[in-house]
């Protein structure tokens, strides 16, 4: 157990990952004959990386970040509005809405970094509020409350190809790949040297600074660059989607990627984030389709895990691979989140 | 500075307003040190009940309605002030069941438990009573306006500021001047000791939790003739709500007063000059103070911020 524990974290590629993705990579050929399509596919791929963005607050730093909604919203609208006014390129409008909403994400974490539990939450709630009413209001930027629209799928440019996205399985595998390398990027960054102090502040703020470590600096620079990604994020989402809407910076929204994150077992599982956003779309998609009060059975089911299953089904799942009491898991609270399914060792 | 008194007096009568709003979701945080996220859909579901119960078709059994609507429109509204929050109160007992399992724990825990019952009431609201908006009639005593100066003001803002301001009061002298205040107080300050003089500490909790749920419900009721009633309406209420308490401070009933007064004068007069850009008024005005003071106005330390 504790070998794996050694090797996986040190990985820059874990089995797990190799399993996911090369399942993932089959999606297109059947998903179609089990009556959904792509673009389901598509959608979870890009959310997931957006929740596993915010993880990187919630659930490794454990700062609670109410409105990270802005951040994906304001990473689509960067990209719409570079492709129309900058310059026409897949890899510029990309990197300018990972630029932009780490920008927005920075400016606000000079403003929260020094604050905790409850006004750091609502602080972040009124940024999020801040942004999205600025979204709805700029209707000459944005397009206001109709959206910014005619994104297009911009074609990936290798200089000696150019590959058309415009078609569901092309973007899809190009997303897949996409995820591929944000998932591998954000595996090292809560395995690095950097990732264990954000881990360690979260069980003790005053115990991380009495060591030594620059707390403000540490809380700003992880929420920076988790605003960054949902930014990158929310860049795929505008060519998804082909536009950018003000929806999904509005509180509810940036409560869903909380929803999501939880459900799936963000707080105890690396994974977890990604299999509340599989289970929150597939849901709103299937149960959707039977009736219009799926929202209703999904927010009584996540009043269910908050009172009896807080780690989620990751953490369910991991606890009953492992044969070890879902207490402990609850007891071990951060530092779990080293506990992921290769295996982990427990202080 | 005479321009500006008309709009001094509209923001001071939404703040009072907003400090109504903020008062149970102020006592759940301050006696219970909980976040309490359906407060909004208590406030709507406030003011749903009352519009059922006031209009063309009451839950009630045919010749029962027949009766209850020959009543006049007074009476029907003042029994409807009354019966709702009782019943958004039943509501509150449910959710305080729920609840009980998350103290001691992180308050997060409580934040999204209520979080998670916010969208279960909203949700159950638009199944029930559909998207569209119904307005909630009032007595033709309050209805109506009045020539102030060379403006017409609604006859309706007077009265709701006035009922918001009774009611503030009376909450205060309720906590700060009964022994039922007293010991709520010292449960939240020391649960133990309460305890350990032989006071049914549960039984406290539900009864404040109560108390708020019903205190949102009637907020609803008087904010709903203003801002008509729609599913939406909860969440425009609990984030100025939630809003009020951090600029107030957690843990502060004057805090919490002045907080509403000033975001309601935040808005009355940005919405003077700017009235695209007035809610914004209210978050700008929330960063600004706790920037440079951590725990709002007069907030005091509280396990909510570990």
């Amino acid at each position: 157990m504790i070998a794996t524990y050694q090797s996986d974290s040190a990985r820059l590629i874990t089995p797990t990952m190799m399993w996911l993705f090369l399942a993932l990579a089959t999606v297109p050929l059947w998903i179609a004959r089990i009556g959904l399509y792509p673009y389901l596919g598509i959608e979870i791929l890009i959310w997931s990386i957006y929740a596993l963005a915010f993880n990187l607050v919630l659930g490794t730093a454990g700062l609670p970040s109410f409105g990270h909604g802005a951040y994906f919203g304001i990473g689509a609208y960067a990209f719409g509005l570079c492709q129309f006014n900058v310059v026409a390129n897949l890899w510029v409008c990309l990197a300018a809405a990972f630029v932009i909403a780490g920008l927005a994400g920075a400016l606000v974490a000079l403003f929260i970094s020094h604050r905790r539990g409850i006004y750091y939450a609502f602080m972040t709630i009124a940024f999020g509020q801040i942004f999205w009413t600025v979204a709805i209001k700029s209707h000459k930027v944005t397009g206001g409350e109709d959206g910014l629209l005619k994104i297009a799928r911009l074609p990936a440019d290798l200089g000696f190809a150019s590959i058309d996205l415009a078609g569901n399985v092309s973007f899809y595998y190009f997303v897949l790949l996409v995820f591929g390398v944000a998932v591998i990027a954000m595996w090292r960054l809560v395995h690095s040297p950097y990732g264990r102090v954000i881990a360690a502040i979260k069980q003790s703020e005053t115990r991380a600074a009495h060591l030594g470590y620059n707390v403000w600096l540490y809380k700003a620079s992880i929420f920076t660059l988790s605003a960054a990604i949902s930014g990158f994020a929310g860049g795929l989402f505008a060519m998804a989607q082909l536009a950018a809407f003000p929806d999904v910076m509005s509180l509810h929204q940036s409560g869903y990627v909380v929803m999501m994150t939880l459900v799936g077992g963000g707080l105890v599982s690396f994974w977890g984030p990604v299999v509340g956003v599989f289970l929150f779309l597939t849901a709103r998609d299937v149960i959707g389709a039977l009736t219009n009060a799926w929202m209703l059975y999904f927010g009584l089911l996540f009043m269910a895990v908050v009172l009896f299953r807080p780690e989620g089904v990751a953490g369910a799942v991991a606890a009953a691979w492992q044969n070890r009491s879902l207490y402990s898991m609850r007891r071990q609270g951060g530092s779990a989140l080293r506990l992921l399914f290769g295996g982990g060792r427990w202080r | 500075m005479l321009d500006l008194l008309p709009h001094i007096l509209n923001g001071l009568t939404l703040g009072l307003l907003f400090a109504l709003i903020a008062l149970g979701f102020m006592l759940i945080v301050g006696l219970m040190e909980q976040i309490n996220l359906a407060h909004g859909s208590l406030f709507a579901l406030g003011a749903y009940f009352a519009m059922q119960l006031m209009g063309p078709r009451p839950p009630l059994p045919q010749d029962i309605a027949s009766a209850w609507l020959a009543l006049p429109l007074g009476w029907r509204y003042a029994a409807a002030l009354i019966i709702a929050p009782m019943a958004a109160g039943a509501i509150g007992i449910a959710i305080e069941f729920c609840m009980r399992r998350t103290y001691g724990k992180d308050p997060l825990y409580g934040l999204l438990l209520t979080f998670g019952a916010a969208m279960v009431i909203e949700e159950t609201i638009r199944l029930i009573w559909g998207t569209r908006d119904y307005v909630l009639q009032v007595p033709q005593a309050i209805n109506g306006g009045v020539l102030f100066g060379d403006l017409i003001w609604s006859t309706y803002r007077f009265y709701a500021a006035g009922i918001s301001a009774v009611i503030i009061g009376l909450v205060w002298l309720l906590i700060e001047k009964t022994p039922f205040g007293a010991i709520v107080k010292a449960g939240a300050h020391d649960s133990e000791i309460v305890r350990a003089l032989g006071i049914n500490l549960t039984r406290l909790r539900l009864l404040v939790f109560v108390f708020g749920t019903m205190l949102a419900a009637i907020a609803g009721i008087i904010v709903a003739p203003i801002w008509g009633i729609r599913p939406h309406m909860g969440v425009d209420a609990v984030i100025p709500a939630f809003l009020v308490i951090v600029l107030g401070g957690v843990g502060s009933f004057w805090g919490a007063v002045v907080a509403g007064l000033l975001v309601g004068l935040a808005v009355g007069l940005s919405g003077a000059y700017a009235s695209e850009w007035s809610l914004l008024s209210m978050y700008v005005l929330l960063v600004a103070v706790v920037t440079f003071r951590a725990r709002g106005l007069w907030g005091k330390k509280s396990v909510l911020e570990a």
